[in-house]
């Protein structure tokens, strides 16, 4: 590999989170629960586990909406279900709030099953997707609403308004209705609102979903700062990974009911453990091959797209010949214009497309054998080689630890 | 809420003062003739049909009775070549100075007839539009026929029908009797109760539908935040619901109070001698007593009354239509 210029060797950019993996690292600078890229098991260990969910079910009439999930969440941490419409994840954070009984399992909420508890016996508060702010309420009413229903004295309840309007920035606001808002202003509300009972554990349902794409971006770390200052243990549903891998400690990725993977941001897409979680988070190349060899230290896998073998440097518990899938992240495809001198893990094709995204180009190359691969270059041409352009033909290779060999 | 609309007419009749503002944001525009013609039809209609027969009432309200065709004395008169306009005030004193307070009492009563009914709709109305608003669209289509069907029949064929029903050998005492639960009938037609129960039936449909219409537009998420939030059930319903359906509630309020308060023929046909409403003081002073000025004046002197929440349920309104 060393002649070969690697032009996107400095680029490790995920396209799930190109803008924001800059705040991502900041974030976790200050949160030291967890190390990037790594099992905080030990970490978590240490930790009380806040929430603990067990074998909760949830049928309808026609479908499993949930499906014997267990889910352990620990204190102080933002942990995020991600999945599509209909996986489920909606349907288990309402089950956690109270609003759908389950068919079968456990919530246990700081050691006390809440199963049979009505929603508003529950020490936790939600954020709703729509914010559900009482229109007919000025922002200091609506905050102060859940403190009233515990009959608090007056005053207390006017302090801790006071210092909920502090947190979110909305101290001068507090007179209006929520028509006379912008939607993040309305999300902060929403917010402060759902802070103010001092919650043990906060959801989030979408909590993204009914802001502009700009705005979005902005109130990610917004709401994670404030979250943090307060220290609440926060569950967020979200359909989107970009704001799962920003705002999350632990993501759990759900499909059909069930979690597919559960992990930190850069786990989950460093280490996906099947091929739905790989696909499902940023974009992936993904190959059918078939296992040639496999010995501890290497694995070799015949790609039929490829002239050469994949290499692997670890072993695959399947037996030699049974099917495999190697799942190869775009951002870790280097392309060069030279052949690369090793016997393994590269491939030549034809530029057959550039999107050109700004920070970023996505170059479709076609292999011999029509398939087509996807590498992301930065669009700076730092070594002065001169980036690929159209029908170019390019030489296509990768570091055998970015091969990642899924069996299912 | 088209039915809402209908009373917007009576608000808009011309000739009382202190009209409207023009609505702020709607840009001032220009009137083609075609569109005139087409305002012209319903303004003609309530001209002919409720202005002029109102300003009759009104000018007979000032004259006094007297034996003649048309049974009252003239306002206008000429003597001498000089016009005189005459407008006696005393039917209106009368009414209020009447040594016995019939007319002041029968007002009362008939607030107290109307509001009661209004009430009692609402709380029997509000699980109705409940249902109706919660149940899936083919059960939807059978409750609303089940609530709609009974006034294909003649309003009056069903008063009568539930003198059947209430009368002292009618359905409810026999049965009740057969089962053992009473020996003797039970009084009901002919007092209070059954004018209640001659008023809520007729008019549940007018609360039902207004209150259906505000269920259908209720967001479901302010109940669960309100639940979310600690509120039990009942405060939930008076957090979250009540204040959702509040144009609903007073618009049903308003379509039932308003004919309830001069309804004539259910608590003539229902109540008993004793509960005299004004639409009864009306019919005996029109036709028994043939004072039509001093009829005229207790009919204008209710106008007034109904007008009162009218206009506080279009500020209302107003006010609530601001905030959307």
């Amino acid at each position: 590999m060393e002649n070969v210029t690697p032009l996107n060797a400095t680029a490790a950019s995920a396209s799930a989170s190109v803008k924001n993996n800059e705040a991502l690292q900041a974030k976790q600078s200050h949160r030291p629960g967890e190390l990037p890229g790594k099992k905080a098991s030990p970490q978590e260990q240490n930790k009380k586990p806040i929430l603990q969910i067990k074998g909760l079910t949830k049928n309808f009439t026609n479908f499993t909406a949930v499906n014997n999930v267990d889910l352990t969440i620990y204190e102080g941490e933002i942990f995020a279900l991600l999945g599509s419409s209909g996986s489920g994840k909606s349907t288990l954070l309402r089950m956690l709030a109270g609003f759908e009984h389950p068919s079968a399992g456990h919530i246990i909420l700081d050691g006390e099953d809440i199963v049979d508890l009505p929603p508003y016996k529950r020490t936790l508060n939600m954020m709703f997707q729509s914010y559900a702010l009482f229109p007919y309420m000025t922002v200091r009413q609506n905050i102060a609403f859940g403190l009233k229903q515990e009959r608090l004295p007056r005053d207390v309840i006017n302090e801790r308004v006071d210092k909920m309007l502090k947190l979110v920035h909305m101290e001068e606001y507090v007179d209006r209705k929520p028509y006379q808002l912008s939607g993040g202003q309305r999300q902060r509300v929403a917010l402060a609102r759902s802070l103010a009972k001092e919650p043990r554990l906060l959801l989030l349902d979408e909590p993204m979903g009914a802001l502009d794409k700009k705005l979005r971006e902005q109130m990610r770390l917004e709401l994670v700062d404030i979250i943090n200052s307060v220290g609440v243990t926060c569950l967020m549903v979200t359909h989107d990974q970009e704001e799962a891998m920003t705002m999350a400690d632990r993501i759990a990725i759900m499909d059909r009911g069930e979690f597919v993977q559960i992990g930190g941001p850069r786990e989950i897409y460093e280490n996906p453990n099947c091929k739905f979680s790989a696909e499902f988070i940023g974009s992936v190349n993904m190959f059918e091959c078939a296992l040639t060899t496999s010995s501890p230290k290497r694995s070799l896998i015949q790609c039929n797209d490829f002239p050469c073998p994949i290499e692997l440097q670890h072993d695959i518990d399947i037996a030699d010949g049974m099917p495999v899938s190697i799942a190869l992240r775009p951002e870790k495809v280097y392309i060069s214009h030279e052949q690369p001198e090793e016997e393994t893990n590269w491939c030549v094709g034809i530029v057959e497309n550039i999107a050109y995204l700004g920070d970023i180009s996505i170059y479709y190359v076609r292999l011999p054998s029509g398939r087509i691969i996807t590498s992301t270059l930065p669009n700076v041409d730092r070594f002065k080689v001169g980036l690929p352009t159209w029908d170019d033909q390019v030489y296509l290779s990768w570091d055998p630890e970015s091969c990642i060999a899924l069996t299912f | 809420m088209a039915v809402v609309n209908v009373g917007s007419y009576t608000m808009k009749r011309p000739g009382s003062k202190g009209h409207r503002p023009p609505p702020r944001f709607v840009p001032e525009k220009k009137i083609s003739w075609r569109e005139r013609a087409i305002i012209f039809v319903p303004y003609l209609w309530m001209i002919l049909f409720f202005l002029i027969p109102f300003l009759i009432i009104f000018k007979i309200s000032f004259s006094i009775t007297e034996i003649s065709i048309p049974p009252y004395s003239p306002i206008i008169t000429f003597e001498d070549g000089a016009m005189q306009i005459i407008l006696h005030l005393e039917n209106y004193t009368n009414i209020f100075t009447d040594p016995d307070g019939t007319y002041l009492r029968s007002y009362l009563k008939s607030i107290h007839v109307a509001a009661f009914s209004t009430f009692l709709c609402l709380i029997i109305g509000y699980p109705i539009a409940w249902a109706l608003a919660t149940s899936k669209s083919a059960t939807r289509n059978i409750l609303f026929i089940l609530i709609i069907m009974p006034s294909w029949t003649s309003f009056v064929v069903r008063i009568y029908a539930w003198m059947t029903i209430l009368k002292r050998d009618g359905l409810i005492n026999d049965i009740l009797m057969t089962i053992g639960v009473i020996d003797h009938p039970i009084h009901m037609l002919q007092t209070d109760f059954a004018v209640y129960v001659g008023i809520v039936y007729c008019y549940l449909p007018y609360m039902v539908l207004p209150l259906f219409s505000a269920l259908m537009k209720v967001d479901y998420s302010l109940i669960e935040a309100a639940q979310d939030l600690g509120c039990k059930p009942v405060k939930t319903f008076f957090n979250a619901l009540v204040p959702q359906t509040k144009s609903g509630i007073i618009a049903g309020a308003m379509l039932v109070f308003i004919p309830a308060i001069g309804e004539y023929v259910i608590p003539e046909l229902l109540g008993g001698k004793d509960s005299i409403l004004i639409g009864r003081i009306l019919w005996q002073e029109f036709f028994n007593n043939r004072d039509w000025p001093l009829a005229s004046a207790v009919a204008i002197t209710m106008l007034t009354i109904m007008a009162i929440p009218i206009i506080w349920f279009f500020k209302n309104q107003r006010k609530q239509g601001a905030h959307v």
